[in-house]
C-alpha cells in the first residue's frame, strides 16, 4: 500500500499522455455547432433582391435544403460559390443567408443597393448556386444559428431539423464525406 | 434617490463635454454587468480572446447582442445561457459542472484533504527513539524494574 | 558557408551530448575513473559547440543571409540590428536552439561551481543533464533545423519579424523564462542521481537549493516580463489572460514555488525527502510539458506557435522517457527513503509543508484547468473553455488560507513552538493592517467584500513579515538569505494588494472621440489633440497624441496604430502615464468616419504593483543566493584546486 502509492504521480502522467496523443491528431479549433440536430430556428426576414419581399422558417421545408451563409467581401465564399451552382445542376435546393461583414455595417454604414450590385455581378461571373437569398439584415438569425463567419453552411432535412454543419468552404471532398449520404438518404424517400 | 440624481447629472455633463460612449448605459448595475459578459465571453472564431478584447467580426456581432440583451433588462445567467444555446459552453469561460468538470473542484479539495490528513498524522508520531529499543535495553529496564519491585517488598 | 559551421557544431554537439549522457554514467554506476573524468571535458565541448551554432545563426540575421529559411521567415533588411538578432529566438527553430544553449549553459555551470561535490556524484548530475540534452539536440535537428537552406533559389529579402515580437519586452522576455525552465533541469538531475545512487540524504539538498533558487528567480523575472509586455503591446490593458501558454509557464513556477520551500526543511531538518524529490522531479516536467503545449498546437493559445504533429509526437515521446522513466524511477526508488526526523503540528516543518500542500492544489487546479477541455472534447463530451472567471473564482479562495499560513510560518520554531508565543506579533500586526487597509479602502471606496479582503490580507502579509524581521534582527545579525526571504514574501503581498485593488478600481470607457474631444474618467480628463501620420524604419503609422489633466497636473500620452507592410500586420502601441499608484493608459481603435477614432482609455490604479511585486520576488532570490553560505562553498572548492 504505501508502495502503490509512489506510483500514482507516473500513472497520472501515462493517462495525461493518452490525451495528449489523441489531441495531436484533432483540431483544438474545431467546435462542433451547438445547433445541429436542433430545429432551424425562426425568422422573417426580407429578399436580398426583392426587400419587400418576406421569408419564414416554413419557406425552407419540404425538401433536404442547404443554407449557405455567405457575403460579397468573404474571400473564401468565391471559392466556393462555382462548386454549390455545380450542385444546383445535381438538384440540390441551395438558399443563401446573406451575411454582412461586421466591422463594415459598424463603423461605416451598408449600402443595400451596392451589396446587391455586388452580388448580381459575383454570381453572374461565378455562378449562381441560390433558388433565393435572404437577407440577414442584423445578422441575428446567423447569430440565432452559432454562425462564426462566413461561409457556413447548414443542411436541414424536409421538418427543418439541421443534420449536417460545415464551417468554412464546400468542396467536392466535403460533400461527399458530410453531406451527400445525408442528402442520398432522404431524397431516396 | 440623491444619488441616481448625481449619476444622470455626471453623465450629461460628460456627453455635453463631448465623448460618444461606444456602448452608453443609464444604469450602473447593467454597465457593471454588461463589462463582465464582455470579459467572460469567448469569441469563437479567434484563438483564445474574449469578446473585448477581439476585434472579429463576430465578436462585433456578440457584443452588440450581448449590449442589446443587457439593455433589454436580462440578467447575466440570462445573457450567458442565451449564448450557450447558439454557440455551445465553449462560448463560456466558465464551464458549465458536469461528471467530468467537478474534477476541477474535487482533485485539489481532496489531494489537500488527503496531504493535510497525513501530515497531522505524522506529528501525532512519538519519537522514533521510543521505539527502537534495543534488546540490550529491555533487559536492563526490566532488571532495574525488577530491582525496585524487590526494594518495595523489602520495605 | 557560416550556417553549415553552425550546423555542423550542431551535429557534433549531438554526439557530445550522447556520450555525455550514457559514459560518465555507466562509469559512475561500474566505477571506472577514466569514464568519470570524461563528464567536464564534455560539458565544456557541448557548450562551445552550441555557442558557435547560435553565433552562426545570429551571424546569418545580423548579415540577412536570407538564403537561409527561418532568416528569410523571420526577419526582414528594413528591420534594426538589435530586433535582427533578438528575431534569433523568435519563432520555433532558432528559440529550441536558445533553449538547449542555455542548457548548455545551466550544465556547465554545475560542472565549474560543483569541484567541492564528490566527482562521482557530479559525473552522474552531469550525465542526467546529457541526457535531457540529447532529446532536445535530437529534436532541433531532425525537426526544427534553424540552418536550412532555400536552396537553389532564394528571396530578395525576408518576410520580416512578427511585429508583435519587435519589442524591448520581447527581445529579454524569452531568454529570462528560459533560463527559469531549464535551470529546473539542474534540480532534476541531482533529484535523478540521487535516486539513482540511493544516497537521499540532506546533501543533494544543499547542493540544488541555490540552483533551484537561481532558475526559480529567473522564472518569476520571465513571467513578469511577459505580464508587463501583454499590458503594453496588446492594446488591451490587460496583464494575465489564464491563456494555456502562460498556464504552461505558471506551472512549473508553482512547483518551483513549492520546491524552494520543502527543500529548504529536506536541508536543515532532513524530513519530507520523498516529497521534495517528487517536486524537483515534477517541476522540471511540468517546463517540458508546457515546452510541449505550447509547441504541439494542441491547445488554443493567443501565443501560437508553429504547430505541427510530427513534431508533437517527437516532443510526447520525448516526454514519455524523461517525465515516465523519471517517475517511474521514483515510484521504485522512493520507497527506500525513510524520515527519521519528528515535528510536532503547530511547528515551521508542518506550516511549510501546508504552504507546499496549497501551493501544489493551486497548481492541480491549473494543470487541470488547462487540460480538462482537452479532455472533454477527446471523450466526446464537446469544446468547452476554461479562463478567466473560473481561476479567479479559485484564486480568491485559495489565497485566503495560503496568505495565513504564509505569515505566520517565519515565526514558528522548527520542531515544536506554541502558538502563543505568537500573541506578541498580533497587537502590532493588526494595528499596520488596519492602517493600511483602512487607507486603501478610504482612497477607493472598496465595498466588493472579497476585494477588500485581499488588501487586508496583503497588508497583513506586509505586516507580520516586517514584524518577523524586526524581532529577528533583534536577536542576531541576519544573513542575507533572510533579507531575502522577508523581500520575495513583500513581493507576493504587493502582488496580491496590486489584483485586488486594479481589479476593483479600474476604469475603462470605450469612446468615439473626434480631435479637440475630451472624454472624463475618475478625475482625469482625457483630451484628445490630434492625429498624425509617422513613419519608422519598417512601417507607418498614425499617432494619437492625448493631453490627460486633474487639477493643475498635465500629462502627455501618445498612443500609436501601426502598420507594418511586409506582414501587413497591424499593431496597437499604448500611450501609458505609469506611476506607483495609478496607470493612466490610452489605446486607438478603428479609424472611424469624419476623422473620429474609436479610442480606450483606462485609469488603473496599483497595476504596478503587480510587478513591483514581481521584481521585489527576483531581488529576494537574489539575495538568498548571494547569501555567505553557498560562496562559502565556492571559495572552499577554489582553495581546493
Amino acid at each position: 500500500m504505501k508502495h502503490l502509492k509512489l506510483f500514482i504521480p507516473v500513472a497520472a502522467f501515462l493517462a495525461a499522455s493518452v490525451f495528449f496523443y489523441m489531441g495531436l491528431f484533432s483540431d483544438p479549433t474545431d467546435v462542433k455547432n451547438a445547433n445541429l440536430q436542433r430545429p432551424m430556428p425562426e425568422f422573417s426576414l426580407p429578399d436580398l433582391m426583392q426587400p419587400e419581399k418576406t421569408y419564414h422558417r416554413e419557406d425552407l421545408l419540404g425538401e433536404v435544403t442547404l443554407i449557405n451563409v455567405w457575403g460579397t467581401w468573404c474571400v473564401t465564399c468565391r471559392v466556393e460559390l462555382p462548386y454549390m451552382t455545380k450542385l444546383r445542376q445535381q438538384g440540390i435546393k441551395i438558399v443563401g443567408v446573406y451575411y454582412d461583414n461586421a466591422a463594415e455595417a459598424e463603423f461605416s454604414g451598408i449600402n443595400l443597393q451596392q451589396t446587391q450590385a455586388d452580388v448580381k455581378q459575383m454570381l453572374a461571373n461565378l455562378g449562381n448556386p441560390f433558388v433565393f437569398n435572404i437577407y440577414d439584415k442584423d445578422r441575428d438569425l446567423s447569430l440565432d444559428l452559432g454562425v462564426t463567419g462566413a461561409p457556413e453552411s447548414f443542411l436541414i432535412d424536409p421538418e427543418g431539423q439541421i443534420i449536417a454543419h460545415r464551417r468554412g468552404a464546400i468542396d467536392e471532398r466535403v460533400w461527399q464525406r458530410d453531406f451527400a449520404p445525408l442528402v442520398a438518404q432522404y431524397q431516396g424517400k | 434617490m440623491k444619488y441616481l440624481i448625481l449619476i444622470m447629472l455626471s453623465l450629461v455633463s460628460l456627453t455635453l463635454t463631448a465623448a460618444e460612449q461606444n456602448y452608453p448605459f443609464d444604469d450602473v448595475q447593467k454597465e457593471q454587468d454588461f463589462n463582465q459578459l464582455l470579459q467572460e465571453l469567448r469569441c469563437p472564431k479567434c484563438q483564445n480572446q474574449n469578446i473585448a478584447d477581439s476585434n472579429a467580426l463576430v465578436a462585433i456581432d456578440l457584443k452588440n447582442k450581448t449590449y442589446q440583451l443587457v439593455q433589454e433588462g436580462k440578467s447575466k445567467k440570462e445573457v450567458v445561457d442565451f449564448m450557450v444555446q447558439r454557440y455551445g459552453n465553449f462560448v463560456h469561460y466558465d464551464p458549465p459542472i458536469n461528471s467530468l468538470t467537478i474534477w476541477l473542484w474535487l482533485v485539489p479539495i481532496l489531494f489537500i484533504v488527503l496531504l493535510a490528513g497525513w501530515i497531522i498524522l505524522n506529528s501525532r508520531k512519538p519519537n522514533i527513539a521510543a521505539h527502537s529499543i534495543s534488546e540490550q535495553d529491555k533487559q536492563k529496564a526490566a532488571a532495574l524494574l525488577a530491582e525496585i519491585e524487590a526494594e518495595r517488598k523489602n520495605k | 558557408m557560416i550556417p553549415e559551421i553552425g550546423h555542423f557544431t550542431l551535429l557534433i554537439s549531438l554526439v557530445f551530448a550522447t556520450l555525455l549522457g550514457t559514459v560518465p554514467l555507466i562509469g559512475a554506476q561500474k566505477n571506472i575513473a577514466a569514464f568519470i573524468h570524461l563528464a567536464k571535458p564534455l560539458v565544456w565541448g557541448i557548450f562551445a559547440l552550441l555557442s558557435i551554432s547560435l553565433f552562426c545563426l545570429a551571424w546569418a540575421f545580423y548579415f540577412n543571409d536570407f538564403s537561409v529559411y527561418y532568416v528569410a521567415m523571420n526577419s526582414n533588411s528594413a528591420l534594426p540590428w538589435y530586433y535582427r538578432l533578438s528575431a534569433v529566438w523568435g519563432a520555433h527553430e532558432g528559440s529550441l536552439l536558445l533553449w538547449v544553449w542555455i542548457l548548455a549553459l545551466w550544465t556547465l555551470a554545475v560542472a565549474i561551481f560543483s569541484r567541492r561535490m564528490d566527482e562521482v556524484d557530479v559525473a552522474r548530475v552531469l550525465s542526467v543533464m546529457g541526457i535531457i540534452a540529447i532529446g532536445f539536440l535530437a529534436f532541433v535537428i531532425f525537426t526544427s533545423n534553424p540552418f536550412e537552406r532555400t536552396f537553389p533559389s532564394f528571396p530578395v529579402d525576408g518576410r520580416d519579424l512578427n511585429p508583435l515580437l519587435q519589442d524591448i519586452g520581447l527581445i529579454i522576455h524569452p531568454p529570462m523564462l528560459y533560463m527559469g525552465y531549464v535551470g529546473f533541469s539542474v534540480a532534476f538531475a541531482f533529484a535523478i542521481a540521487a535516486l539513482l545512487a540511493g544516497k537521499l540524504d540532506s546533501t543533494w539538498a544543499r547542493w540544488s537549493r541555490p540552483w533551484t533558487l537561481a532558475a526559480w528567480g529567473f522564472l518569476t523575472a520571465g513571467i513578469t516580463l511577459g505580464s508587463w509586455w501583454a499590458y503594453y503591446e496588446l492594446g488591451w490593458g490587460g496583464w494575465w489572460f489564464w491563456d494555456p501558454v502562460e498556464n504552461a509557464s505558471f506551472m512549473p513556477w508553482l512547483a518551483g514555488t513549492a520546491l524552494i520551500h520543502s527543500l529548504a526543511v529536506t536541508e536543515k531538518r532532513n524530513a519530507f525527502k520523498s516529497w521534495t524529490v517528487l517536486l524537483a522531479i515534477s517541476a522540471f516536467s511540468l517546463s517540458l510539458l508546457g515546452t510541449f503545449l505550447v509547441r504541439s498546437g494542441i491547445l488554443v493559445s493567443v501565443h501560437a506557435f508553429a504547430s505541427d504533429p510530427t513534431r508533437g509526437l517527437f516532443i510526447l515521446i520525448y516526454l514519455l522517457i524523461v517525465i515516465g522513466g523519471a517517475l517511474t524511477l521514483y515510484a521504485v526508488r522512493a520507497s527506500n527513503v525513510v524520515s527519521s526526523h519528528r515535528y510536532k503540528l503547530f511547528s515551521r516543518e508542518v506550516l511549510l509543508f501546508v504552504n507546499n500542500i496549497f501551493l501544489v492544489a493551486a497548481l492541480l487546479v491549473v494543470l487541470l484547468g488547462t487540460l480538462l477541455p482537452l479532455v472533454h472534447k477527446e471523450i466526446g463530451l464537446g469544446s468547452i473553455s476554461i479562463g478567466a472567471p473560473f481561476f479567479d473564482r479559485i484564486a480568491s479562495y485559495w489565497v485566503i488560507p495560503f496568505a495565513i499560513v504564509l505569515s505566520i510560518a517565519p515565526l514558528v520554531r522548527w520542531k515544536q513552538d506554541k502558538l502563543s508565543r505568537l500573541k506578541g506579533s498580533l497587537a502590532p500586526a493588526i494595528l499596520i493592517t488596519a492602517l493600511i487597509s483602512l487607507t486603501v479602502y478610504l482612497t477607493f471606496n472598496i465595498n466588493s467584500f472579497i476585494h477588500l479582503l485581499g488588501v487586508c490580507l496583503a497588508a497583513w502579509i506586509f505586516a507580520m513579515t516586517a514584524y518577523e524581521l524586526v524581532i529577528s534582527r533583534q536577536k542576531t545579525k541576519l544573513p542575507l538569505s533572510h533579507w531575502g526571504m522577508t523581500m520575495a514574501h513583500w513581493g507576493f503581498a504587493a502582488l496580491v494588494i496590486g489584483v485586488a485593488v486594479t481589479q476593483f478600481a479600474s476604469k475603462e470607457e470605450d469612446v468615439r472621440l473626434m480631435p479637440g474631444e475630451s472624454v472624463s474618467l475618475n478625475e482625469y480628463n482625457f483630451k484628445f489633440i490630434d492625429v498624425k501620420q509617422v513613419t519608422g524604419p519598417n512601417y507607418t503609422a498614425y499617432k494619437g497624441s492625448f493631453l490627460v489633466t486633474r487639477g493643475n497636473s498635465e500629462y502627455q500620452l501618445h498612443a500609436e496604430k501601426r502598420y507594418y507592410k511586409v506582414q501587413s500586420n497591424v499593431m496597437t502601441e499604448a500611450g501609458i502615464d505609469a506611476g506607483l499608484w495609478r496607470d493612466l493608459y490610452v489605446s486607438l481603435g478603428e479609424n472611424l468616419e469624419n476623422g473620429a477614432w474609436a479610442v480606450k482609455v483606462h485609469v488603473k490604479p496599483f497595476v504596478r504593483w503587480l510587478w513591483l511585486g514581481g521584481i521585489l520576488m527576483v531581488m529576494g532570490s537574489a539575495l538568498c543566493i548571494a547569501d555567505k553560505r553557498y560562496r562559502r562553498v565556492l571559495s572552499a572548492s577554489k582553495g581546493q584546486i
